[in-house]
């Protein structure tokens, strides 16, 4: 059954769990690929996670002259190839959302390949599996359907994978505000 | 046991050359269950992976939890014993040099019984944590009383769990911080939590706490800070520092007034209620407003939505424990729920978040100065006599009870306390009023410290035993639930490392002590006595056996035997553990913080976590990845309170109270009220908002008030 990573944002209490977590995943060599920002951090504690979102059709691998940015079955868009990448960083420019980075002592770039060695197997990447404040799910479509069908946001629109922003996304984002549409129980 | 609609089956990751040691965390109180991953060639634990199977937190962790396997191998870790020759340089890192064993335990045994043959027994303390097993816990309390034959003992749990204990200990007749397991949180109605910024402290709690809230439920959050659960709260009562009393007495007026009493339940069930009731009248909303800060509204709005809730559970932490008046706090909140009679069933109750590992556990087995195993009393000739049918000695060789934490440093400042043996904590960091216990800890004629790192307190010590980090050994601790746990060992001590029970049984025998201790051989030879000195206390772990706790996913105490199953769920029956068999609602006038601002200092201090360290910071500021997130403790301060010092966001400033002062880094944030400043606590030396805080203790838990003092900003120079 295909699972996705689904974002909460509203949820996010800025622990960092994911960063951390991302550390420990094979192959990223102690370091992190994803980022959590604080909102608005003179003002309040609102912070909120951005992860790739593995856009369908990707703007870091259109943008590689090399062909090293690969998107696996699962939809999850690896990190450069060693053996490709020529550093020119063109992915690094074209992410609309900041994700790849740039390891300047191998000349390669590196980015969140959506733990894949344990998502193929159908296990949570390592950020979804610790967050502790439920922020990051990996749920399936019919999971993320049923979410939708509980919160009743007045504009219908509480998803923002398609066809905003870069366009379609494997990872699904829920709006802010999502609460506002709980209906409560007493 | 308990698996709810979190539990998911999924397998888990094992590399090749790997096994996975299925354990948990090394620090708070949630204890997470997580597996290390130990490769099998060089036996080291090189990562973790989330532990799903794990009924509390399904294989959630927070970013301590994730890197908690980088101490055990860490650089910084003490392989051998350490001696220092030149008393002169204590409280320095300087003038240790590395030593055998046996010439550490010598100079030890010798020096112990110089001193005691000179000033008497009592010359020597015992100063230890609850971040250790319980059988190191018990083992403790049996080595201070038995084989060092000194009164002195206390723990670190005086600065974190004491309030609660004692507010527990006089509402309900025994103190379980939970009266019902976590598997309930996000099931219940309303979830009312005072003093707890559990997003930091306890973030693997956040997804039932935003379960309630998702499903239609309630959240109000009592805090001085917009922490990040009072920012998504319903209601966040935004107190003074120190007026918990107040707020809860107004709530509990509301509560009475508008009819939200459960009368068959206070009728049935409780003593005191009259008398609270008149008590608390004065406390209108307005009243109640005037002392708390909290506008009206908010306050009869959130007494509503408890009184109104099917269920409901009131939680809390050390925001209304750490003051002079924690244990009325902690019965005030309790109040709530006896008054409404939402206790003693599933979905309802009362819960405190405990901050260290074996906050729980750690409190209950004989490390306090006035308690025996199993939560017996040292006053009580009973109690006396059966802990010492299992330790082999008679009532009249057990010790009288001793003073408190902080109360040992003063009787070490006057010479009454010469010899230190310091276990598990790191209180030249987390005590309050620093320079004073600086000053105690210097002036001891000899001390030992037991740590794996050379923490700040270490650097007082004369000798400084290496001892394991918690998966080096294995042994049992009680998370916040009450559920008894196991640790298991993964790696082997590196280097000459042992584990704290080894050390005091071998210890023992050197100063001729050694036929009490030593049958003790292993971890679980420890557990065994344990449990027996336990059997028949109010904390009885007899019937939690090591292969129970396996089986069962842990077992709440009490558990009184091979066929009890444990406790989730405590007052089912309704039967509360007074005489009468009835809980106590308790008629508690308010008073306000230990020291109030004035002209001289106009702010108010309060101190707390943050999610990246823990405790003193003796081991998670060595962590890089928790360093790099929060490398430096920093003031926060809301933007009008800035602008009328004319200070700026990072800007460097001074701040100081009567006891001491440090330069910290200005945070701005809307999130802290603008007569409130708050400082981290977790770091040490000149950085130590310890040399800031006052040690006025709570009457009964002898708690020190780390949450609200008075101070001043001072603008540096440029």
């Amino acid at each position: 059954m295909k699972k996705r990573l689904y974002l909460e944002l509203e949820n996010c209490i800025g622990c960092r769990s994911c960063l951390a977590a991302c550390t420990q995943c094979g192959g990223h060599e102690q370091r992190n690929r994803n980022y959590v920002y604080d909102v608005n951090p003179l003002v309040n504690r609102q912070t909120m996670p951005l992860m790739c979102l593995h856009c369908v059709n990707p703007a870091c691998a259109r943008s590689c002259p090399a062909q090293a940015i690969q998107i696996h079955e699962t939809g999850a868009v690896l990190s450069a190839l060693v053996e490709k990448c020529i550093g020119c960083q063109n992915c690094t420019i074209a992410c609309p959302y900041g994700i790849p980075k740039f390891d300047t002592e191998q000349n390669l770039m590196y980015k969140c390949d959506l733990c894949i060695d344990r998502t193929k197997d159908g296990i949570p990447p390592m950020c979804a599996s610790v967050c502790p404040s439920n922020t990051l799910q990996w749920l399936t479509d019919e999971e993320i359907e049923a979410k939708q069908k509980q919160f009743h946001l007045k504009n219908g629109k509480w998803v923002t994978s398609m066809p905003y922003l870069e366009g379609e996304t494997n990872v699904r984002v829920n709006l802010p505000g999502i609460l506002q549409g709980v209906t409560k129980l007493y | 046991m308990q698996r709810d609609k979190f539990f998911k089956e999924i397998e888990n990751v094992c590399h090749p050359n790997e096994t996975l040691i299925k354990t948990h965390c090394s620090y708070c109180g949630m204890q997470c269950g997580m597996n290390l991953r130990v490769n099998t060639k060089t036996n080291k634990i090189i990562g973790v992976e989330p532990r799903y199977d794990w009924p509390v937190n399904v294989g959630k962790m927070c970013p301590k939890g994730v890197t908690a396997y980088q101490q055990t191998n860490h650089p910084d870790r003490i392989l051998k014993p350490l001696i220092r020759d030149d008393a002169s340089l204590k409280g320095t890192t300087s003038g240790f040099r590395e030593a055998a064993w046996d010439e550490a335990y010598d100079l030890i045994a010798k020096k112990f019984k110089e001193l005691q043959s000179h000033y008497g027994k009592d010359t020597l303390s015992v100063f230890s944590g609850v971040s250790m097993t319980n059988e190191k816990c018990y083992l403790t309390g049996k080595f201070a009383r038995v084989a060092l034959q000194t009164r002195y003992i206390d723990y670190n749990g005086r600065f974190c769990m004491s309030s609660a204990a004692g507010g527990f200990l006089r509402s309900f007749g025994v103190d379980r911080g939970s009266t019902l397991p976590w598997t309930d949180i996000h099931e219940t109605d309303c979830l009312f939590i005072a003093g707890s910024n559990t997003a930091e402290c306890h973030p693997t709690s956040m997804f039932r706490v935003w379960n309630v809230q998702e499903r239609g439920g309630y959240l109000i959050v009592a805090d001085p800070r917009e922490t990040p659960i009072a920012r998504r709260a319903d209601i966040h009562l935004d107190l003074r520092p120190g007026t918990d009393l107040a707020l809860a007495n107004g709530i509990l007026n509301l509560l009475i007034q508008k009819g939200y009493v459960d009368e068959a339940f206070v009728n049935n069930h409780t003593n005191g209620f009259e008398e609270t009731k008149e008590l608390v009248k004065e406390f209108t909303p307005e009243y109640t407003s005037q002392i708390t800060g909290i506008a009206p509204e908010k306050i009869i709005r959130a007494a509503e939505i408890y009184g109104k809730a099917p269920n409901a559970i009131v939680m809390f932490a050390r925001g209304i424990e750490q003051q002079t008046k924690g244990v009325d706090n902690v019965s005030g909140y309790t109040n709530m729920a006896l008054v409404t009679g939402k206790i003693g069933r599933p979905k309802s109750g009362v819960a405190t978040f405990t901050g260290q590992g074996n906050g729980q556990g750690g409190r209950e087995h004989g490390q306090k100065s006035d308690l025996l195993p199993g939560y017996r009393k040292l006053t009580n000739p009973k109690h006396v006599e059966e802990v010492c049918k299992v330790w082999g000695i008679t009532p009249d060789e057990m010790p009288q009870p001793g003073v408190s934490a902080y109360e040992l440093f003063e009787l070490m400042e006057q010479k009454t306390i010469r010899g230190l043996y310091l276990l598990c904590s790191n209180p030249a960091v987390s005590a309050p009023n620093q320079n004073f216990v600086r000053k105690a800890l210097k002036s001891l004629d000899f001390m030992v410290c037991a740590d794996f790192y050379l923490s700040e307190s270490a650097e007082f010590a004369d000798v400084v035993l290496p001892s394991v980090t918690w998966s080096e050994d294995e042994g049992t601790v009680t998370n916040l639930e009450g559920r008894i746990i196991k640790i298991n060992q993964a790696q082997e001590p590196l280097g000459e490392s042992k584990p704290d029970w080894q050390m005091q049984a071998e210890l023992a025998e050197r100063l001729g002590r050694g036929k009490y201790f030593s049958h003790l051989k292993t971890a679980r030879d420890v557990a065994d006595e344990f449990r027996l000195a336990s059997k028949g206390g109010y904390a009885d772990y007899y019937g939690a056996t090591w292969d129970k706790i396996d089986k069962q996913d842990g077992v709440f105490w009490p558990c009184r035997d091979e066929n009890d199953p444990g406790t989730p769920h405590m007052f089912l029956d309704k039967k509360f553990y007074h005489p009468d068999g009835k809980a106590k609602i308790c008629a508690l006038p308010y008073r306000p913080p230990a020291e109030e601002p004035d002209q001289q200092y106009p702010l108010r201090l309060t101190t707390g976590r943050v999610v990246f360290h823990y405790l003193s910071g003796n081991q998670t500021r060595r962590i890089q990845f928790l360093r790099d997130m929060c490398p430096e403790p920093y003031v926060e301060v809301h933007p009008e309170t800035a602008a009328k010092y004319k200070i700026e966001h990072e800007e460097n400033i001074r701040l100081y109270t009567r006891r001491g002062e440090a330069v910290y880094k200005v945070k701005i944030t809307e999130a802290i009220r603008k007569d409130t400043v708050f400082v981290p606590y977790h770091f040490g030396h000149d950085q130590s908002i310890n040399l800031l805080t006052i040690a006025a203790l709570d009457p009964i838990s002898r708690m020190p008030e780390f949450k609200a003092c008075a101070a001043q900003i001072e603008k540096l120079r440029k």
